[in-house]
């Protein structure tokens, strides 16, 4: 309803309608203001994720010669190749991410119990290989798996075993050297989600007859969880777009996606060769984890507290 | 020969007086970077300049994605680069290279192979089963045939995962076939023989570095590797032995992209890059064998180091030159196939 | 037999505890008595050692010495999770994993209760906190009033043989936190467990003990009932602690306490010779508008400095002879009301003899 209408009504409205009206501006006055505020942040957004992403997915579409076609796509099912490296690729994922469970979730324990300033330095040891690349690290751990590195060499010093351990140049090589790298990632986010465990929760349930054991089952690891979640969803996804570990520490036998990636677009010589790979392990990183958040939102909504 | 290096010299002098030096005069080259390309200054690039009284600008390419982007984009940057063959002969179907001028560049002692309309051969590359000393002593594998076999030579063995070409050429010799029978490659039959020996490779070896890393380390007792990786692990003291029997002999080449805005001297360039006189000073630098096998008529490599040449008239007639036109043609179906065969 | 706790309630016998940590002592050779069924406070300012003490109660703090014994059983030693003591946490902890069945079911399937049985007694005790129906509710959708019944319903519901509370109600706003106070009180009432309250709120303290154990530094100044505690204090910190209080100094001797120059009167017998604090509240002093119709009341002479009107009640400060400023707090009867001071006027406050406690002046 317009003002001028509004104030020919004598029945104390127009003030009403004023007011809705100055209310109504002030909600857009405000919305806008937001909206300015976000802009950078948006465009930010919009001009490194949204255009380079579309125009992934649009050089996907494009055989050599210039063509429009879904030829990159084709190749996946015309070659068995693909087929495996995608399997391979989830596999070390897979892998990779239980190991990190496996190492990470006791380390993360140990450093959410330990006295605050204990805590700092210990995670100082946990952040450190971050400041050294990646690179260095995998190569580092060469020098000690290899054939003739350091634990083979080692072992057989100390008559363990006669022969050398297959431990680089192939899978277990990959998974070792992936799961050091990527223990951060999963201990940070789960190390923070400890910290904000209320200590009278496990006191609570220990005076309500829980042993130290069971508290830890039935309190401290449901509570740690979503820091786990968040944790692994991390490590799987970094896990699957990783190249330089897989393609110095798998000896050629490991071919993960992004060496794919690599491959494609110089064997093809065409951008969306390697575009369509890209395409195709979003797509499915990000079926995965809507499947993850689904799976959560069920937990957190109480479906997994019902007895 | 020498009457020819005159007129060359002449013709040199004679540019240098007629067209005075500008900022015209000045080329860009793009080559793989690294030793190789410090080599190739020495070599090429500062005895060019000198001669035709230009400057010649150095870049480092990624091969053929790098002239197409600038000769599609309309962005030539680059008057010559240098390119693997089988990205020459690719590159050349694409039409991405000027025409070459072959009154300026003399094509003789260049294998025919190599000279082509718009591409020529500028030095070779073998691929070359090394092993180690200390496991074989000198009874090691010498022809792919024992590397094969892994009864009569046990131990641990590396191939390229990522070259298939050269491991393709490699295991057809490795069954049988005659050094001038194994081109054009039957695809299926090489694939069968690296079938036969894959659940025995311990690594497929992505770059040089990796290869040579790979012997050095002993994490393998044999495997295929650039020569001048080999010499290279030679010179440190590695215990390691190689020939070039059998070895798989891979060109690289040199083009003008096409839209190049100094085509004229880069093509004068081109012509001094492959004469005898330059392309003898290569060995001198680097175990990349010269294109011209009138370079080693010169006199300027010395006799013992001739025979570690690659390209030398007595190592070549070991090895097999890789068919750039036939992988030009058959690369793809061929490397998808070998990725297939090689995954876990 | 079901949440009807008066038969099992059992008496505590706490001797001799002591705790540091490193150098600092945090409770030194402490002792208390907890009779069967009693609702007893530990109130002390922060740092005073309960909460500590409570901790060693539960078992989550190892005392460096002592015995604690539940019904004649010791259970120093014992973990915490066999001790069969509930406990309401001053943040509630409850597990926010779970909602409201699951969490007053945790003691019972740790015990493994039947689930038949532990529906019906999860249900009686969500009864008994008046959360009736509210069992499949999530933590974080409880207002703060009711995750105090879940976590109350949580310590009961396995029938513990004592009760721990550490300032169970000091998150509560004050409204609210009343009303819980009666309601706590009324439930132990109606199941007779043995109670340990902590609290620093002495008014709570007063309201719903049945003793208190006046805590500082980590010792117990006085255990009393709340109104002998408030009545007759013992030491200077219990009376600045628990209530108001005029202190004025006076002196004992020869057999009688004086002040400056008058003898007091006193129905307790004169202590040692010595200074000491005259404690008087501000409601026992009284107005005497006529000196000599007194009898036995004890007269300080003064001058009034302010008045102030509340209502119901009245403030005056007033001035001793030696300076010393002394409130005075009575109810507004019109027959007082009718003679209310002056500021600058001359007044007498009385004392009645039974009303004078002295402290020792530390």
């Amino acid at each position: 309803m317009s003002v001028g209408s509004a104030s020919l009504d004598h029945a104390g409205r127009p003030d009403g309608v004023l007011n809705a009206d100055a209310l109504r501006a002030d909600a857009r006055r405000q919305a806008l203001g937001l909206l300015a505020l976000l802009s950078p942040g948006l465009f930010l957004v919009f001009s490194i994720i949204i255009v380079p992403i579309g125009w992934l997915f649009w050089l996907s579409l494009f055989d050599e010669t210039g063509q429009l076609s879904l030829a990159n796509y084709a190749r996946f099912f015309e070659q068995a190749s693909y087929i495996k490296t995608f399997a391979t690729t989830f596999k070390v994922a897979f892998v990779v991410t239980g190991a990190c469970v496996l190492f990470g979730y006791p380390l993360a324990y140990m450093l959410s119990q330990l006295p605050r300033r204990a805590a700092s330095i210990c995670l100082i040891f946990v952040i450190l290989p971050f400041w050294t690349s990646v690179l260095v690290r995998t190569y580092a751990w060469l020098v000690i798996l290899q054939r003739k590195g350091l634990i083979n060499n080692w072992l057989i010093d100390l008559g363990v075993i006669g022969q050398p351990l297959p431990l680089a140049n192939n899978f277990a090589g990959v998974v070792i050297g992936m799961t050091h790298i990527m223990l951060p990632f999963l201990v940070l986010p789960l190390y923070a989600s400890m910290k904000t465990i209320d200590v009278d929760c496990l006191r609570a349930g220990m005076n309500l007859g829980a042993s130290p054991a069971a508290t830890f089952r039935q309190i401290f690891f449901p509570l740690s969880l979503p820091g786990l979640a968040s944790g692994v969803v991390i490590v799987f996804v970094l896990c699957l777009g990783f190249f330089v570990t897989p393609a110095l520490m798998g000896g050629g036998k490991v071919i993960m996606w992004a060496m794919r990636m690599e491959q494609a677009t110089s064997l093809y010589s065409n951008w969306g060769a390697g575009a369509a790979l890209g395409v195709v392990l979003l797509a499915v990183t990000l079926a995965l984890l809507g499947l993850f958040q689904w799976l959560l939102g069920a937990r957190a909504t109480g479906v997994w507290s019902r007895r | 020969m020498t009457k020819r290096l005159c007129i060359h010299g002449l013709a040199g002098l004679l540019a240098s007086v007629t067209v005075p030096a500008s900022a015209a005069d000045t080329i860009t080259v793009a080559s793989w970077g690294g030793t190789y390309q410090e080599a190739q200054t020495k070599a090429f690039f500062d005895p060019t300049a000198k001669d035709l009284g230009i400057t010649i600008k150095q870049d480092t390419t990624n091969g053929l994605d790098d002239v197409r982007l600038q000769v599609t984009g309309n962005a030539v940057k680059w008057d010559i680069t240098e390119l693997g063959a089988d990205e020459c002969a690719r590159g050349s179907k694409e039409g991405l290279f000027e025409k070459l001028d072959y009154n300026v560049i003399d094509k003789s002692g260049i294998n025919p192979k190599l000279v082509h309309d718009d591409w020529v051969g500028i030095s070779y590359t073998s691929v070359v089963l090394i092993y180690r000393t200390d496991v074989f002593g000198d009874k090691g594998p010498k022809s792919w045939a024992d590397f094969w076999d892994v009864e009569k030579f046990p131990g641990r063995r590396a191939l390229s995962g990522s070259q298939a070409t050269e491991t393709l050429s490699v295991a057809a010799l490795a069954k049988g076939t005659p050094i001038d029978k194994v081109y054009p490659v039957d695809i299926d039959g090489a694939l069968q023989s690296v079938d036969k020996v894959k659940g025995h490779i311990d690594a497929w070896w992505t770059s040089g570095a990796q290869a040579m890393q790979l012997v050095k380390d002993g994490e393998v007792d044999m495997a295929s590797i650039w020569n001048g990786r080999a010499g290279t692990l030679k010179k440190e003291g590695a215990p390691v032995s190689f020939s070039f029997d059998q070895g798989v002999l891979t060109a690289d080449c040199m083009v003008i992209p096409k839209g190049s805005k100094n085509k004229d001297i880069a093509m004068k360039a081109l012509a001094k890059f492959v004469s005898p006189d330059l392309q003898a000073n290569l060995p001198l630098y680097v175990d990349n064998g010269p294109a011209n096998e009138k370079a080693f008529e010169t006199g300027k490599i010395p006799q013992e180091r001739i025979k570690d040449i690659n390209s030398s008239p007595e190592n070549v007639k070991k090895q097999v030159l890789q068919d750039p036109e036939f992988w030009r043609d058959n690369l793809v179906e061929a490397t998808e196939k070998f990725n297939n065969l090689i995954q876990q | 037999m079901l949440l009807s706790l008066a038969p099992s309630a059992l008496p505590i016998g706490i001797h001799g505890i002591d705790k540091r940590f490193g150098a600092v002592s945090i409770l030194s050779d402490l002792s208390l008595d907890v009779a069967a069924g009693e609702f007893l406070t530990l109130l002390g300012p922060s740092g005073s050692g309960k909460t500590t003490l409570l901790m060693i109660l539960a078992g989550f703090v190892r005392a460096n010495a002592g015995s604690i014994k539940v019904g004649g059983e010791e259970i120093i030693t014992m973990p915490p999770h066999k001790r069969n003591i509930g406990m309401v946490f001053q943040n509630y902890a409850l597990f926010p994993h779970m909602n409201v069945f699951n969490n007053i079911a945790f003691p019972l399937k740790q015990r493994r209760v039947s689930a038949a049985e532990t529906a019906e007694r999860v249900e009686r005790a969500l009864d008994l906190v008046q959360l009736k129906g509210l069992g499949e509710r999530r933590v974080d959708q409880l207002s703060g009033g009711q995750r105090q019944r879940v976590a109350l319903a949580r310590a009961i519901v396995f029938e513990p043989r004592i009760v721990l509370m550490d300032e169970p109600l000091s998150a509560l706003d004050k409204g609210l936190r009343e009303h819980m106070q009666i309601e706590l009180r009324n439930l132990h009432r109606r199941l007779g467990m043995t109670t340990v309250y902590v609290t620093h709120d002495q008014r709570e303290a007063i309201t719903m003990s049945d003793r208190i154990a006046v805590m500082n530094a980590g010792r117990i100044e006085q255990i009393d009932q709340p109104e002998a505690l408030y009545a007759r204090p013992r030491t200077k910190f219990v009376t600045g602690f628990i209530g108001e209080s005029n202190f004025i100094p006076v002196e004992c001797r020869n057999g009688s306490v004086w002040y400056e120059d008058r003898k007091l009167h006193m129905n307790d017998s004169a202590p040692p010779a010595g200074r000491y604090l005259m404690v008087v509240r501000p409601e026992k002093l009284r107005l005497v508008p006529d000196a000599q119709q007194a009898g036995v009341l004890n007269m300080l002479p003064a001058t009034v400095g302010d008045v102030i009107y509340q209502g119901d009640s009245f403030i005056c400060y007033a001035t001793l002879r030696d300076g010393r400023q002394v409130t005075l707090r009575d109810y507004c009867r019109s027959d007082v009301l009718a003679k209310l001071p002056a500021p600058g006027e001359p007044i007498t406050l009385g004392i009645d003899a039974q009303d004078v406690v002295l402290v020792a002046d530390q």
